[in-house]
Order: C-alpha cells, then structure tokens, then sequence
C-alpha cells in the first residue's frame, strides 16, 4: 500500500510555496485550531487518544495519554520540543522549513486542550533556517489573529514564543529542556515525576510534545479520530517521517507507514546499497538504538512492538544504513563520542562511563587495542546499563548514558571478529578500503 | 509521631517512617548504603549514582537510587542483591578513574567517604589505562577556601549549599560531560560568610580550609563538642585539637539550631587562642608601661584598691563592664561579685546599642527558634541577619524559601534576605518610628495582611544606630497588636549576652530572669544576702558617670568599650576621667591598655561552663587545651578578688557554680551540667513562664532622632569587625572590610567620588574618614558605615552625616 | 524536587542605568525579558544577544546579563559554558562547523573536515591570525541526508566535497560577504540536499550566533 501523505502532503503538493500563510490557509489551514476553540479539553483529549497518535520524540508514548495526566494546577505551559539533536534525524527540521504554520496550528491545538496561555517553541540552536521561518510563521499568526488576545475571535488568549537553544543534545530529552527554559543548565530531573505533565515548567503542569507530533493534530481533527486511526493498515496509528541516511542511494525524510518491511525500506525506498556495495548493519531508530544486521532482521516488519521484541527501537525515526566498507570500531567511536561530548555530566556512570568507552574505542581504532579491551567496554557498559539488556536497567538519570552502549552491544553480538582483527593487526583493518572508495 | 510504614531491607521486615528516604530509614534501621551527593539537610539530587539498590515493586523489581526514592508501604529493598552491588562497584570504579591517587597528602586522607567506601563497597582495583583528566592545581576560590578540581567528583554538594542553603550562589557547576568542573566566575570569589561549609561537607579532598590545610591527620586529631560563642545562636560545633592546639570547628547536626552549618566566622574565629600576643601574666602600670606581676601581688592591690575606692565612696562608686563572651559560670561570678563584695548595681554586659534588657531577658512570649519552621508570617525588623546572626539567617531563609512563610523585611539598606522577602520597607536612619507609625496606620496593606497572620514570628533589634534601642519593642509591640499570638524574639549584639543577662548582669536584674528589687518569681534574699535593691546604671550611665567623677572605679571584663560604644568621644573621655581600671582579658585591647591591672583569662575552649542562647537554650560549653602561661578562668579571679576584699563568694569550681545557679537562679532549676550531659545533649530550654514576673512592658513611641535633609547614615554591624579575636586570628583578619563607606552609584556620581577615594565624613557627634565603596544595591541618599572597624569613623548615632571628598 | 529553585539573587534595581549596553540593544533585551514569566528564564537568548554585541561572549556580557536575569554571574556562566554555541573566546566573522558524526562521516565528512583544516590553516577550535575564518567540527547538525554536511554562521550546506569546502575557505577570505545566505552558499558549494529548500529567502546569517537577518531579530518579537 503506498502511504497517504499527511504531515508532508503540502510541501509535496505545493513545494515552492508551502510554509506560507497564503498556501496554508488555502489548503485549509486554520480551520481546525478554530474548531478546537469550541471542544472541551475532554473531547480534544479524547480526540486525540482515539486517533491512536504515538509520540514522535522517540519514546511512542500515547499523546492524548499524556494530554490526560495533566495536573489541575494552572498556570499550564506548552512546549514543542523542536531540539532534533539525534544523530541522523532531520525530519523536524523539514517540518519546520517546510510547512511551519502545520506545526504552529497543531501547537495552538496542543495548548487549547490542555489550557496553556503560553507555549514555547524550543529550537535548537544550530536549526537557523527553521527558527526563522517558524518566527515568521508566528508572526503571521500574530497578525491574522490566531495568536495573542482573543484567538480566533474567542476570548482564548495564547502567546508563542521561539526559545532557542544554544548546542546541546541533552535539551532535547524533555526535563532537561523545561532545565533549559528556566535559565539553568539543561540537566535532566530526577523522575519521578514521569511526566512534566504533573510537574514541568516552573513547576507548573506542562506538555512537552514533538514537532513532528503536533503537526499530526489538524490532520486528526480534520479526518476525524477514527479516520486517523485507520488511515494505514498498521498498529500504528498514523504515518511516521522516517529519516534515512548513511549509506543508501536515495537518503532523505519518508513519510510511511509503519508494517513495511526493513528490506522494503532500504532497498526500494532507499534504493539500496549504492556502488553494488553490500549492506552490512544498520541503526534502525536513530543513534540511541542497538543496531540491526541483515541476517536477522532484514524481513522483520517495522512497527513498534516488532523492533522493540527485536532489542531495539524506532526511536526519533532515523535510520543509519552502513555498507560493508564501513570499520564497525570506527563507527561505534563516532556514536560513543557523540554521547560522551552531550553527557550532561551529573551522573558519575555517563560522565565517567561514556569517556572511557570513548578513550578505549579511540586506542583500538589507532592500532594500540588489548585483546581484553573488548570485555573490558562491555564491563564498562553494565556499569552504566546494567546487564546489558534492552530496554537497558539503568545506573543514570536519563537515558542518554544508556544510549551510548547501543553500538558496543553491536559489537559484542555482530563484529567481535572485527574488533580482535584490530587489536591482533595493531590498527584497522578499513583503513586501505576507505582509502580507495 | 509520623505514621509508620512496614518495608522490608535485606530480607529483614521494619517499621519506618512513611515518606522518609529510603537511604534514611535504612540508615535508621542499621543499613547503610553508600553515597556521596546526598545529605540530609540538603535537596536530594541522586547525582552520583552510588546509592542504587534494588526494589520490590508493584510494577516490578527496579534500580533506584535510595537517596531519591521515599519509602512506601509494602516494598522490599535489596542493598546489595548482585545488580546493586555491580552498580555500586561501577559507579565507584567509575569515580576513581580519573581521581588522583594522592591520598597521603590529601587533607581528608583518614576521614574521606571516598577512601571508606572504596573500600566497603569498590571493585577492588581500577582498571582504567587511559589519561587522567588534569586541572591546575588547587585554585583559590575564596580568601578561605582552595579547590583541588581533579579531585571532584562533582557531587553537587558545594554548589547545593551556596545555591539553597546560604544564598550565595558563586560556585557552580561549568561546562558539561567529562569536562564539568566545579568553579567561580572569573575574578568573582566565592565570597560568602558560609564558605567553610563546604569544605566540610565535601566528600573528598576537593575543598579544603586555609587555615587546616595540611596542619593535621585526622586520626590525631582529639575531640570535643561545644557550641561556638560567636553567633547569639550558639552552633553546635566539635573542636579539634591537636597538641594543645585547636585546629579547627566542625559544624555538628543540631536539629533545633544550625543543622550542622557554620559560619565562617564561627568555623575559622578560633586562631587567636593560639596566638603569641596572649595576656599570659598579670600586668600593672608602672608609668605608660606595663609590668609583669605575680598573682597573688597583683589581686592584693586590685582588691585593696577596689575596696578604698568603695570604703571612700560607697558601692555606687564601682562599676563592672562586660561579661557576655564568656560562660554563664563567669558572668553569675562576676554578677554575684558586682554585688556582694563591691556593693554595687552599676554592672552592665550589654554595650550601648544593644536592646533593655528586660526586654531581652524578659519577654514572654519569646519565640524559639524551631516557631520559624512553622511560621506562617517572619518579620524581621532589625539587623541584617547574616551579618550578625548567622544562624537564624540560615534558619530564616529555608523557612522562607522551602517551608512556605512570608517573610516581611524592615530595613534601611540592601540585606542579606532581600532575594527571599515576600515584601520589603526600606527607610531612612532615623525613620524608623515614622514609618512604623503609617504601618499602624494601615499604609502598607501587605504587611499588615502578613502580620495577621496565625504563626507570626518577629525577629526584632537594633536596625541602625540612628534609630537607637527603643524601636525594637515598639515593633514588638506592633506584632503583638497585629497577633496577640505573635511570638517575638529580641535580638542581642553579643553572643552571650541572654546568659549574662539571665545572670543578672545588668543594674535591674537579679539572676534567673529576677527584678533588681528581688520580688517575687522564686528569688530568695538568703542567696546572696543583703545587696543594694535599687536600679543601678547601666553602660551609658556609667560612662557619664565616670566622667563626671560619680563612679571612680571600673572592672572590665572581656569589655572594649571604646571599640563597642558607638559614642567615641563619650567613651575616650570617661577611660581617661576614671581613677582606677581593671581588666580580664584575653589580650591587650584599646580600653585596657589604659588601665592599672590586667588580669590574663582563660579563653573558649580552655574551660567548661554553659551558655544561654537566644532563644534560652542552655548548652554546655568544654573544654579541650589548657590555657597560656598563668592564665585563669574568669570566676577563680573574681572570687579571689573578692575574698580579699573581705566578702568571700563562695565559689569553688565552674561546676559548683552551676548548681548554684540552678538552686538560686528560678528558671535554672534543674539545668545543670549532669543534665547536659547525660539527659539533655541538645541543651535545654530555659522556661518562659518564669521571666513573666519581671512584665516588661514596651516603652512608649520614642522619637529621638528623625532623618533630616541631607546623607542619611547607616551605622551598623558586619560580621568581621575588628574585635580582639578576629584582630588575632589571621585568617579571618584580612577580611574586615576596615573604614568604609558603601554608597549608591548615583550618590558616588553627586558627589563626584569614584571608589577607592577617600572622603571625609562629619556628624554632629564626631568625624572620620573612610574609603568609598560603591554599591548597587546600596539605598540611594544613604551612607553606610559597618561599625567596629579598625581607624573607622567615629560618628555616634546621628541620622545625617556630610561627606565630602579628602584631600590626599 | 518539591520546591521551585531559588530564582533572583542580589537586586540590583537600578541596573539598567549602569548597562553596559546601547539603548537599542536595551530595549532588545527588556523586550526579550518581557516574554518570559520570570526573567532568569531569558539567560539563554540574552547571551545570544550579548555575543552579537562584542562578537563573542566576554566576562563583562555574562555580567550584564546576571543583571537582566536577577541572578550571579557565576550562574550565568554555569549556563553559558554548559552549550557550544556559546564562545567564550573571540570568533572569527566566519565559523565554519564540519559535522563529524555517524551519518556525515560514513560518507566522508573525516575528509572534509581535513581539507578545510588544511586549506585554512586554522585547526579545530581555533581562529585565523586576521579573526574572519574559525573551524570547528561539530555534533550532528540535522543534515544527515544531504550529508557531509556543514554550516557557516550555522547556515547550512549540503553535500560538501573536499574540493568544495576547499574553495568555500578560500571564497569567505576573498568574497567577505556582510551577510551570509545560506542559500547562496549550498549553490556554490554544496550538492546533493536532505530534502527540497523551496524558493529563496532575504535573510542571512550576520555572525557567528544566531541571530539572523539585518537585525539579528529571530525569536525576539
Ligand atoms: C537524551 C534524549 C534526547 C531527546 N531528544 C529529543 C529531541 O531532540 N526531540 C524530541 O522531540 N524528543 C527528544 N527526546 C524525547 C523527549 O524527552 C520527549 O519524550 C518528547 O519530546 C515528547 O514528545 P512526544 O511525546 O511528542 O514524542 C529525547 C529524549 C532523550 C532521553
Ligand atoms: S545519563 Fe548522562 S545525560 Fe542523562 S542525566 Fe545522567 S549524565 Fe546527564
Ligand atoms: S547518594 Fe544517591 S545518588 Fe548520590
């Protein structure tokens, strides 16, 4: 079945002129923040939690769920969490760029339900273009009305304000960011509490969702709960942006739906290994999540459920494809470092834990490995995700340290061979390879 | 009681507290597990990770960390099931990868949580290899405090205790990942009065003291608990000592005063003991100069001449000064002394600022300081608490800031709770009482709402010079009007000056809270005798009474008034108008140089007594060194004295004294040193019902001084001064901010000075010159001078003052 | 956490006098302030705004901001030092940032890196001799698709080849634009692109921070 196109139906339609407020409006946009005025916030919330919509920040959780947890006290807040900082995801951004008043509208809808007066927009800092046009977007909004005093000719009142961020992967795991707003470091909380919900910005109940997830929200008020629910045969409600890079000939964001198969993804929507290369493994939900080899996990579908009873996870929707010219020790570096350089530093297992993975990978990769080394990383590893199982036991805060053991769980499982050639070598065995690629 | 829930550690079923932390009630119950970020009087973080233990759940075994994870009814905990005994290892293997192995010249080598816990629950060995992370080497981050950064293990304890308990946020922590560090902002110490907490509450040797680094090995170290006499709260402190010598004060977990925490002045003030210039001798004047003298020699002639002067001119020719730094003991010797053997009522332990002391003494519905955990209004009308009282600053700001009271703030310059007062007056010296007349009046809403309130506690003094004594009970006065419930706490300059005052050291007080005339409320005539009944007079008096040649003789005791009366010219001339001084002291100060015999003292710590706080706890004070040379305990000397005037006290020893005093003493029936020590470790309250005989009543609306056009001048106290002990302690000396004058930029800009330059200052009572600081939190048309600096200006109590800029 | 955390520390009521700031950028920043229910929540923005001044965050900016903010300078440079983009030592005008992570470095970003190294002489985490060109590599950019990918003044370019980033260097020495359009840029020196950028757009990056357009204005109404 070829997935109907819904958060990206308008840029694909209207690539010139998408992230307009003319072409928004003419392509009815609008029309459901303006009808979310008149629900209450129990319909609005069961609304949402009929059409099924999973979280696109990486954890899947149930949107309207969430809505429901929200805690009587008032003020309340909304934050749209814009802070795609995971290694291989760009899908937020091309929401942003490309159909802003899509993501503006489903935050209004967003803090209609849940009774915010105020929502914050927290972009990344490095995400120029996408500020800009979201600014732009608000200001136009502004401007029509359908922000500030009296929405919509309602007497909601509701400001809209980019908050941005400054280089910091770890604001994007929600405390961190509320940490973030408030004008301290962007550490994450202590949980509980689970949800910022009960307890969020300035200690006031606050929904922290995803860009990509509220721009799902005018689509389901539009076609309806139920429409959206069965919009595509899988579990899965909905279409998912899956951002697809790394070693494949077509990369770039698909919206799909979910029950495809992995070789239905890389092979025909990818257009598979380029230069009649081989593909060797691949991350199948962005950096955090343990990889997937072909032997196994090729012909599994991709849903929620399937890749989580696999060991991993869908996570921010990225996937990572590496061929087989690619040295699995260099990789696991590059992710292990990506982790170790974003630890926010406060628990002592990722502080400690995710440099030293970092130090030993980096010695291996330079000829001056032990053969011990690699039950020495994956002692390390327990010490920071306990057992080394999946969803990982953790010794941290976040699971940010946790993340960083995805890659080295490949190596135990896949590429232990290559890991000793290395050490027995007294450097990497790739490095001629990559040298005539 | 706390209801009870029933969980079980280790396999074993106990009875804990509900809500209380799961590292807690384990403790509690014989368990411990280990950790580093997490203290009790502080927010939980659960940052290191070294708690983590097992849980039992509804929902399923979990890793949790204990020091963030309250206890409910039915879990079942595992503290070192194999998952939590590798994460315990982990996270301690992790810790000591990159922490330096230079545990033989580290400070906390012997008493380091590290060091213990690797070696209770560490993997044994280290398997690290690669570089260790490296920082320059100790930096100083203050005047007291040096940071060792490789040594961090980033446990949040040092920046929690500036953030949330002291209110100085100035460390943080910087950067992110393997590269955070704990640090100050460049150029920007860590200045806070509270530093020295965090050298103690580090884990490690990350934070250590100037004045012990390297001094000594914990395991020489001996140790006794008392409570530390500079701050009118009385911290719980343990001194440590090592040959004789103190080394240092540790702040002790008293749940009903510092929760552990000390000042810096209370943790450092202790060097001067040791110091060479010690009075070790008697000395006499012969000519401008002193000579050392035998004791025996030197109490003949003092008592010989204390009795000519009383023989020529009666008791009222006598008067004693001073007595509130010392013990109970001391000032009950020197009360009883003042009058039974000089015959006298003019004894004052209070200097000239400082509040009536009936009103001190007496105030009924005086609050302790555990009512402000549960106030629902504070106000605090008087001085700026962390300057001068310490303790109840701390104590004050968590309850305005954790435990939901409104705090009401009156004073005329920036304070150190502005950041955590719900509503803030501001005014000028000397208006004070105008501005409590439009708060009766009902002009300030907001805090008339607060001071309706069910729980009121007012924490009331002397705000300002220009406002004098008197303003304090009128806002006592106030509060009770507002809330007859209202609870009132009268604040004191001195530390023991509650002690002393219960002592009956003051004209119109007889020990135990008792009127001079002696009437009522238990006191007994048989006690002491026949003594004179009538009001004697008190400092201020007895200045103009020397003066005017009325009073001949003075015994001074632990007193400096020229440093401590703020009117100079007053004070000089009366120590040169007196015929005859004498002194006991520590050490040689600006009054008794003057004088014809100095008598050496025994200081803190080199004896045992009590002391009363002020709130009326009564703690025991111990002693750990011997004192210098021929030094004596303040009582030994004044009985010697006295029986050499032909009317012996009595007095046999410290302890004897005690149970005197609380056989004569009515509310210090049963408070003696066997009951400190054995049934009452925390001290105990001295009752309230038995000050209410004495009734004092609030003086009427006194409007002395009002603040006229011109510069108003606030005169007040900082914590370091430039008293005997912190002149002689050098660490602490250098930070006495000396002769300064803080004003607003705009000021500074009217009367174009810049700072650093000196100006000169001039009030109807007096002239100096100071060197401008300029501060922008500074009330603008106000001139601020700490008081008790060394050469400050000496401007009396006057509301305006003329500045201008001095020639070079 | 039961508590909110403290949030103001030593008032200074009459800072704004003393604002080492123009007018403009002071009412920049009181609109700034203005946004957010309480003032410490500004930090972030405003040490944008206080790099744009001096072109790189100084002791004196974080300062200034403390004042703003109602907080220490200290707690403002626990802030500032925790993020990237916050330079604490001078920039160039141009700060070229390579992504060196997973997706770009599969596709040879290692090498990119290299080349710009290389051809501007200026090592990761330095400035050259004049202050126009830094180099940096930097943590996923959100390019993967169009990767290897970087950014100059955080305007983005795709598909970079070694050769390309060579004579990106060499065209920011000798072009030296005011402002950059990204745009522009991904034409001269980029290829393939994670997805379609639509029609262009006026405004450009003006320094080494975001704040973007003529007036560096974005997130400030
Ligand atoms: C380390 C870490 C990084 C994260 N980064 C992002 C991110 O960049 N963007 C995002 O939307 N969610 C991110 N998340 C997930 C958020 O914490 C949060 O679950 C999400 O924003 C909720 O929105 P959703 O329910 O709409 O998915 C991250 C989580 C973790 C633990
Ligand atoms: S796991 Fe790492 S990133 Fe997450 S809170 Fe702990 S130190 Fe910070
Ligand atoms: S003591 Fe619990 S995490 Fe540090």
């Amino acid at each position: 079945m070829k997935t109907p196109l819904v958060v990206t139906r308008r840029m694909t339609e209207h690539p010139a002129d998408s992230h307009t407020i003319e072409r928004y409006e003419a392509t009815g946009g609008y029309s459901q923040a303006k009808r979310a005025l008149g629900m209450t916030r129990e319909q609005l919330v069961e609304e949402v939690k009929t059409s099924g919509l999973l979280g696109r920040g990486g954890a899947a959780f149930s949107t309207g769920l969430k809505w429901s947890f929200l805690a009587e006290e008032r003020p309340s807040y909304v934050v749209i969490n814009a802070d795609e900082s995971e290694p291989g995801t760009f899908k937020d951004r091309q929401l942003m760029e490309r159909d802003p008043h899509q993501m503006v509208e489903g935050t209004i809808i967003t803090a209609v339900a849940n009774q915010a007066h105020l929502a914050f927009i927290y972009v990344r800092g490095e995400y120029a273009k996408p500020a800009r046009r979201v600014q732009k977007a608000i200001e136009e909004a502004y401007a029509k009305g359908y922000l500030g005093s009296g929405i919509f000719g309602s007497d909601y009142e509701l400001d809209m304000v980019v908050h941005l961020g400054a280089g910091a992967y770890i604001c994007g795991e929600e405390t961190a960011l509320i940490n973030s707003l408030e004008g301290v470091r962007g550490e994450p909380r202590l949980k509980p509490p689970y949800f910022p919900a009960a307890k969020g910005l300035y200690m006031k109940p606050t929904i922290v969702n995803n860009v990509e997830t509220v721009s799902n929200l005018p689509h389901i008020l539009a076609m309806g709960a139920e429409g959206y629910a069965t919009l595509t045969p899988s579990e899965d409600s909905g279409t998912f942006l899956m951002s697809l890079s790394g070693h494949v000939a077509r990369p770039g964001n698909y919206e799909l739906h979910h029950g495809i198969t992995w070789r239905e993804l890389i092979y025909e929507t990818g257009g598979g290994i380029p230069d009649g290369r081989e593909l060797k493994a691949w991350i199948p939900g962005g950096a955090s999540a343990p990889w997937f080899v072909p032997d196994r996990h090729l012909d599994l579908e991709i849903t929620k459920e399937a890749t989580n009873a696999a060991g991993s996870m869908l996570g921010s929707g990225a996937i990572i494809v590496v061929d087989d010219t690619t040295c699995m020790v260099r990789a696991t570096e590059r992710i292990v470092r990506f982790f170790a350089h974003e630890s926010c530093g406060q628990c002592t297992p990722c502080r400690e834990g995710t440099t030293w993975l970092e130090q030993v990978l980096r010695r291996i990769e330079d000829g001056m490995g032990r053969p011990v080394d690699l039950a020495l990383m994956l002692d390390v590893s327990d010490g920071i995700s306990v057992g080394l199982d999946w969803p990982p036991k953790m010794t941290t805060i976040c699971p940010l340290g946790p993340s960083a053991i995805s890659p080295i769980l490949a190596l135990r499982d896949y590429f232990s061979d290559e890991v000793q050639e290395h050490v027995r070598l007294g450097g990497c065995p790739f490095r001629e390879v990559r040298a005539h690629a | 009681m706390p209801e009870l829930v029933r969980i079980t550690i280790d396999g074993r079923e106990v009875e804990v507290p509900a809500g209380d932390l799961l590292i807690k009630a384990a403790q509690d119950q014989g368990t411990y597990i280990p950790r580093f970020c997490w203290h009790e009087r502080m927010r939980p973080v659960g940052m290191c990770r070294m708690c983590l233990v097992e849980v039992e759940t509804e929902r399923g075994k979990a890793l949790v960390t204990a020091c963030t994870y309250p206890v409910a009814e039915g879990i079942s905990v595992e503290t070192s099931s194999d998952v939590a005994r590798r994460s315990q290892e982990a996270v301690l293997e992790f810790l000591l990868a990159n922490h330096p192995l230079d545990c033989p010249v580290c400070d906390k080598g012997g008493e380091c949580p590290l060091q213990d816990q690797a070696l209770s629950h560490g993997p044994g060995e280290s398997r690290f290899v690669e570089i260790k992370r490296s920082f320059e080497k100790p930096i100083p981050i203050s005047d007291l405090v040096l940071l060792d950064r490789e040594r961090c293990i980033l446990c949040d304890r040092c920046t929690r205790f500036s953030d949330e308990i002291s209110g100085d946020p100035l460390i943080q922590f910087l950067d992110r990942g393997n590269k955070t560090e704990v640090n100050t902002f460049p150029d920007h110490p860590f200045s806070s009065y509270f530093s020295g907490n965090t050298v103690q509450i580090c884990p490690v040797g990350a934070l250590t003291a100037r004045p012990y680094r390297f001094r000594a090995r914990p395991w020489d170290l001996a140790e006794v608990e008392s409570s530390s006499l500079f701050d009118t709260a009385h911290p719980r402190i343990a001194i440590h000592a090592s040959q004789n010598e103190v080394l240092r004060h540790q702040g002790v977990d008293h749940d009903g005063i510092n929760h552990g925490w000390l000042s810096d002045k209370a943790r450092f003030g202790f060097q001067y003991l040791g110091s060479e210039e010690r009075l070790t001798r008697p000395l006499i004047r012969r000519g401008s100069d002193f000579e050392e003298i035998g004791w025996s020699e030197a109490l003949d002639i003092v008592a010989d001449r204390l009795g000519l002067i009383k023989g020529e001119g009666g008791g009222e020719a006598l008067a004693v000064i001073g007595g509130a730094q010392g013990s109970n003991e001391d000032a009950y010797s020197l009360s009883k002394m003042a009058r039974v053997a000089l015959g006298t009522n003019n004894v004052d332990c209070r200097m000239e600022d400082t509040l009536a002391s009936q009103f001190l003494a007496g105030t009924v519905d005086r609050a302790r300081i555990d009512d402000l955990d549960d106030a629902d209004t504070i106000l605090v009308w008087g001085p700026d608490l962390k300057e001068e009282h310490p303790t109840l600053y701390l104590r004050v700001r968590r309850a305005a800031q954790d435990l939901g009271a409104t705090l009401v703030l009156v004073h005329p310059w920036a304070n150190g709770l502005d950041d955590r007062a719900a509503h803030k007056l501001t005014y000028r010296p000397g208006g004070g009482f105008d501005l409590l007349a439009e708060v009766q009046a009902g002009r300030h809403p907001e805090v008339s709402t607060a001071l309706g309130a069910d729980k009121v506690v007012a924490l009331v003094g002397m705000a300002s010079h220009a406002d004098g004594p008197h303003l304090a009970e009128a806002v006592a006065a106030l509060a009770r009007d507002a809330a007859a419930s209202a609870r009132i706490l009268p604040l004191a300059g001195r530390a023991n000056t509650y002690g002393a005052l219960d002592m009956g050291l003051a004209p119109d007080l007889l020990p135990g809270r008792v009127g001079i005339d002696g009437s009522g409320n238990g006191w007994s005539d048989d006690a002491w005798g026949p003594t004179p009944r009538n009001p004697g007079k008190g400092t201020g008096e007895i200045l103009s009474s020397l003066i005017e040649g009325d009073i001949r003789g003075l015994l001074l005791v632990g007193a400096d008034p020229l440093r401590d009366v703020p009117h100079p010219l007053l004070t000089a001339d009366a120590l040169r108008s007196l015929d005859y001084a004498v002194s006991i002291d520590l050490f040689l100060n600006d009054s008794n140089r003057g004088a014809d015999v100095v008598l050496p003292a025994l200081g803190f710590a080199e004896k045992e007594g009590t002391a009363t706080n002020v709130e009326g706890r009564v703690q025991k004070l111990n002693k750990i060194r011997p004192g210098p040379g021929q030094a004596r305990e303040d009582w030994s000397i004044i009985e010697d004295i006295a029986t050499r005037m032909g009317a012996p006290l009595g007095l046999a020893s410290a302890e004897g004294i005690n149970k005197e005093i609380s056989t004569v003493a009515p509310v210090y029936q049963g408070i003696t040193w066997d009951h400190l020590e054995w049934d009452s470790p925390d001290g105990a309250l001295a009752p309230l019902e038995g000050s209410s005989p004495l009734n004092h009543i609030p003086v009427a609306l006194v409007t002395g001084n009002r603040p006229g056009p011109g510069l108003g001048l606030h005169i007040s106290r900082v914590m370091y001064d430039d008293g005997v002990r912190l002149r002689h302690s050098p660490a602490l000396r250098p930070l006495a901010p000396g002769p300064v004058a803080m004003i607003h930029p705009d000021d500074a800009a009217s009367l174009q000075v810049a700072p650093g330059d000196r100006v000169t200052l001039r009030t109807e009572h007096g002239e100096g010159r100071a060197v401008v600081v300029v501060d922008p939190a500074a009330t603008p048309r106000t001139v601020r001078i700490p008081f008790n600096q060394a050469d400050g200006p000496r401007l009396g109590t006057a509301p305006v003052v003329s500045v201008e800029k001095a020639g070079t | 956490m039961t508590h909110p955390r403290p949030e103001s520390h030593t008032p200074d009521p009459g800072f704004r006098e003393r604002s080492i700031w123009s007018k403009e950028t002071q009412e920049r920043a009181a609109r700034i302030v203005a946004r957010y229910p309480l003032r410490r929540s500004a930090v972030m923005p405003l040490l944008y705004l206080a790099m744009r001044e001096e072109g790189y965050l100084t002791d004196e900016g974080m300062e200034e901001v403390s004042r703003w903010c109602g907080i220490t300078p200290a707690q403002v440079y626990a802030v500032a030092s925790f993020y990237t983009m916050y330079k604490r030592e001078p920039v160039g005008r141009y700060l070229i940032s390579c992504c060196t992570s997973i997706s770009c470095m599969l596709l040879g970003s290692d090498e990119v890196m290299h080349s710009i190294e290389e051809s501007s002489g200026v090592p990761h985490g330095e400035t050259d001799e004049e202050g126009l060109v830094s180099v940096e590599h930097a943590e996923c950019i959100g390019a993967c698709g169009g990767a290897p990918a970087l950014q100059v003044n955080y305007e983005l370019i795709e598909g970079v080849t070694p050769e390309k980033a060579r004579d990106l260097v060499q065209w920011l020495r000798a072009a030296r634009p005011e402002v950059l359009d990204g745009d522009e840029m991904q034409q001269l020196f980029g290829t393939r692109r994670s997805f379609d950028w639509a029609i262009r757009e006026e405004e450009g990056a003006i320094g080494p921070y975001p704040a973007f357009g003529p007036l560096g204005t974005v997130g400030e109404s």
